[in-house]
């Protein structure tokens, strides 16, 4: 609740004229919109355009911002519109960046590799299995198992119901365990 | 695989993809592209503006021009063409007035036939009436004669058809009905003659 009237503060702040604020809200959500905008976009190693574009979006609406949610819900649902709107852009595109996105696409080998964590050809099994996903539900995969999002809030980010929340979730699931089925077999 | 399972894989794969790579945000550099992206918009409408209006300018200048004299020549021929077309309408509105005319002629022509045929011919119904009139008279001597036994005022309208229709058919018939009474009254007169 702190952070929330904190975040209302500063909102305040900013339609008052005051550019520092915005810089405030920036350095405190721009790792989670990241990171978000990271996970949705099925891991690439650059995200700056599209944090870049969230923060601009966020910039030109903080104005009108009515505080129905908090900012990071706010900054979240424009995270949320942004990579579907990248997805199509990069449907359009879809051969150039594929290749762009393929030769970027390796796990880093200071961390994950020398952990053992997943190989490269885990890594690509998942990747892809990821990306193959539609994005509605892409969203509510990353949402619950890498944001580790409620339910409630999961609902509420998308405009969706709990049961097509849970729809969506199965499908997705499904998806995955049938793109995942020897990577499974392999673990066990 | 479980559910947990399958978020382990991907919280897995997460970690091993590393850490997501963004430059610096703040307000200023937003700001930056913001105004980068109304420049463009800008700049991009501005260009079209310029090419339409070169491509105006170019067609203006590099349009087909006409030789010195052509307008009056092209004048000349659009008037003569014009003129053409003024006497040929003039010739076929012509024709059309005169075969309208001709039309309502035979028109009032076929109407004062129908008129004519209705009216009877007064000749043709005297003579009906003429013919009407001796038919009774014989009708009525023939009744005078044969039913009342008046054979004297049977032969006087006999006579009298004869007298005045004497062309008529009926006047033959009365001369016939005359002759049988005549030629009954002598049969009688020789049989009394004949029986004293």
């Amino acid at each position: 609740m702190a952070k929330m009237s904190e975040d209302l503060a500063l909102v305040e702040q900013f339609r008052r004229g005051d550019d520092s604020a915005f810089d405030r809200i920036v350095e405190r959500y721009s790792a989670e919109v990241a990171a978000l905008a990271h996970n949705l976009l099925g891991w690439p190693r650059d995200v700056d355009d599209i944090v870049q574009e969230v923060f601009v979006a966020a910039l030109l609406g903080l104005k009108s911002f009515r505080g129905d949610c908090s900012l990071r819900a706010w900054l979240f649902t424009i995270t949320l519109n942004k990579c579907r709107t990248y997805h199509r852009y990069r449907r359009m595109l879809h051969l150039r960046v594929r290749a762009m996105d393929d030769a970027a696409a390796s796990p880093s080998t200071d961390e994950g590799a020398e952990k053992g964590v997943v190989d490269q050809e885990t890594f690509a099994l998942v990747r892809t299995a990821v990306r193959v996903l539609p994005p509605k539900y892409r969203e509510v995969v990353v949402l619950r198992y890498l944001e580790g999002f409620e339910t409630s809030d999961i609902c509420r980010l998308l405009g969706i119901s709990i049961s097509a929340f849970n729809m969506r979730l199965n499908r997705a699931r499904k998806r995955l365990r049938k793109h995942l089925t020897g990577l499974t077999e392999d673990k066990s | 695989m479980s559910d947990m399972n399958l978020r382990d894989v991907l919280r897995a794969t997460r970690r091993a993809a590393g850490e997501p790579v963004y430059g610096p945000i703040t307000a200023v550099r937003i700001r930056q592209r913001i105004s980068r992206r109304r420049l463009m918009t800008a700049g991009v409408s501005t260009v079209a503006a310029v090419l339409l209006l070169a491509g105006g300018l170019l067609w203006t200048l590099w349009a087909p021009s006409r030789p010195p004299g052509a307008d009056q020549n092209h004048m000349e021929s659009q008037d003569t063409r014009m003129r053409q077309l003024r006497a040929q309408s003039d010739a076929m509105s012509k024709l059309i007035r005169e075969a309208m005319d001709r039309e309502r002629q035979e028109r009032a022509l076929a109407a004062l036939d129908a008129e004519l045929a209705r009216i009877s011919d007064p000749a043709e119904e005297t003579a009906q009436q003429v013919d009407k009139a001796a038919f009774i008279l014989v009708y009525q001597a023939d009744r005078l004669h044969r039913e009342l036994n008046r054979t004297e005022s049977a032969v006087d309208a006999y006579s009298q058809v004869i007298q005045f229709f004497p062309r008529n058919r009926w006047a033959e018939v009365a001369r016939q009905r005359l002759s049988e009474i005549r030629e009954r009254k002598l049969n009688k007169i020789g049989e009394s003659r004949w029986e004293s």
